[in-house]
């Protein structure tokens, strides 16, 4: 434990910069996704139309989309041969962060869509018969249920944080500038630092105990339907 | 004058509703009884536009300015008088109206009460005091006293009569309740299997 606390809050920052770039990345690609999955999904939940059955199915096989798979496809895409080469992201912050929005997105526009949907119908025909516009009704719809929301990214933020796969493709795993919580786990471990592997493990684990008591005191909204 | 001919509605391959020819005169009341499953909410939420018919036609919806109660209300996460509200155009006159619509169904002194709260009977109050502050020439609701407990029923029925006759609108309503059908409307409507029996 001595070591633990030695390692986390001794002279040497490295451990410190790690657990900061994995808070900046964790936060930057939950986001993002928050940004595209939580209209997405209050849209797809809300909304009937053809072909929708098949979007939500191909969204629900994206949530469970294996991270090297996404590691992948983001490190050919961003590899100098590949079509975003000229960008030079590969191993680098912003590459983790597009490989974990692909990964992130997908579950909390899933879990937003099954959350609006379970009520889309009370409050499309309430909104119809009271004559509220669309545009009014999806502004309430996201007041509404704010609260829900947060849940939705906190799970989206619990996956980004915990993910190691794919941010050990399209980050490489450098020292100060990519390595992250999980890579680094691995990377000590294979070396046989287990202080080291232990004292991150320790954070990450705090992190995810903070992220699942914040997720657990929030009351979801029961169905209406 | 709403005219609804050779209207089917199907839900996969059964009959939902099937009715050769029905007519809804502009101003006039009419009751929707039947059993559970006689088609009484699907008749609605077609008139409402909510659904389509698989084979018929409707006329005369055109233009109507629709007040529609569904069977579950909906109560948005906020306070009473802000869910009623909602309903209100913006005017110097909508809180006075927001009032008078709570009080009208019997809610006064729950205006600050969260919308999350209350119980069924309540919610239901509620929506209809929403319903209220809708100017419609067609008004369709959907079992509006079903959660409201006897005393209170002869209130709302009141209610929507006086409301119905203020805007001059035409009423359809479905009900399980004879005697609210006998108080409000000028025909009753019976369905049985999706199939109008008596007008």
């Amino acid at each position: 434990m001595q070591e633990v606390l030695y390692q986390l809050f001794g002279p040497n920052p490295e451990l410190r910069e790690i657990i900061g770039l994995t808070l900046v990345m964790s936060v930057l690609s939950t986001v993002i996704s928050a940004a595209i999955g939580i209209p997405l999904g209050t849209w797809l939940g809300l909304t009937a139309f053809k072909g929708k059955k098949t979007w939500l199915k191909v969204n629900s096989t994206l949530m469970g989309l294996p991270p090297v798979l996404v590691g992948l496809l983001v490190f050919l895409l961003l590899s100098h041969s590949g079509p975003l080469g000229k960008l030079s992201l590969l191993f680098s912050l912003p590459a983790m962060v597009i490989a974990q929005v692909i990964l992130i997105s997908p579950i909390i526009t899933g879990m937003t869509a099954n959350l609006i949907a379970l009520n889309a119908n009370a409050i499309n025909e309430t909104c119809l018969g009271l004559g509220i516009r669309p545009g009014k009704k999806l502004v309430l719809v996201l007041q509404d249920f704010k609260r829900d929301y947060l849940l939705n990214i906190l799970a989206g933020f619990g996956r980004s944080i915990a993910e190691v796969g794919a941010v050990q493709m399209v980050g490489g795993n450098i020292q100060y500038k990519t390595r992250v919580m999980t890579t680094a786990i691995m990377m000590e471990t294979n070396m046989g630092q287990f202080e080291k592997a232990l004292a991150l493990g320790l954070v990450l684990l705090v992190i995810a105990f903070v992220v699942n008591f914040a997720v657990q005191s929030i009351r979801p909204r029961i169905s209406n339907d | 004058m709403i005219e609804l001919s050779r209207i089917k509605v199907l839900r996969k391959v059964r009959l939902i509703l099937g009715l050769d020819n029905m007519r809804f005169e502009d101003g006039q009341s009419y009751a929707l009884v039947g059993e559970n499953g006689s088609g009484k909410t699907t008749l609605l939420r077609l008139l409402a536009g909510i659904i389509q018919p698989s084979e018929g036609k409707i006329k005369g919806l055109e233009g109507q300015k629709l007040a529609y109660l569904p069977q579950k209300p909906y109560m948005f996460r906020m306070p009473v008088w802000q869910n009623v509200a909602l309903a209100a155009k913006e005017s110097p006159d909508n809180a006075e109206l927001v009032q008078q619509a709570i009080n009208a169904v019997g809610m006064q002194g729950y205006e600050k009460q969260e919308a999350e709260k209350l119980s069924g009977g309540e919610v239901q109050r509620v929506a209809i005091a929403r319903l209220l502050l809708v100017k419609a020439d067609l008004v369709l609701l959907d079992e509006p006293i079903a959660p409201i407990d006897v005393r209170g029923r002869e209130q709302i029925d009141a209610v929507i009569a006086d409301y119905v006759h203020k805007n001059g609108a035409t009423l359809i309503f479905a009900t399980h309740s004879l005697e609210q059908a006998m108080k409000l409307a000028d025909q009753v409507v019976k369905l049985e299997d999706g199939l109008q029996q008596t007008v």
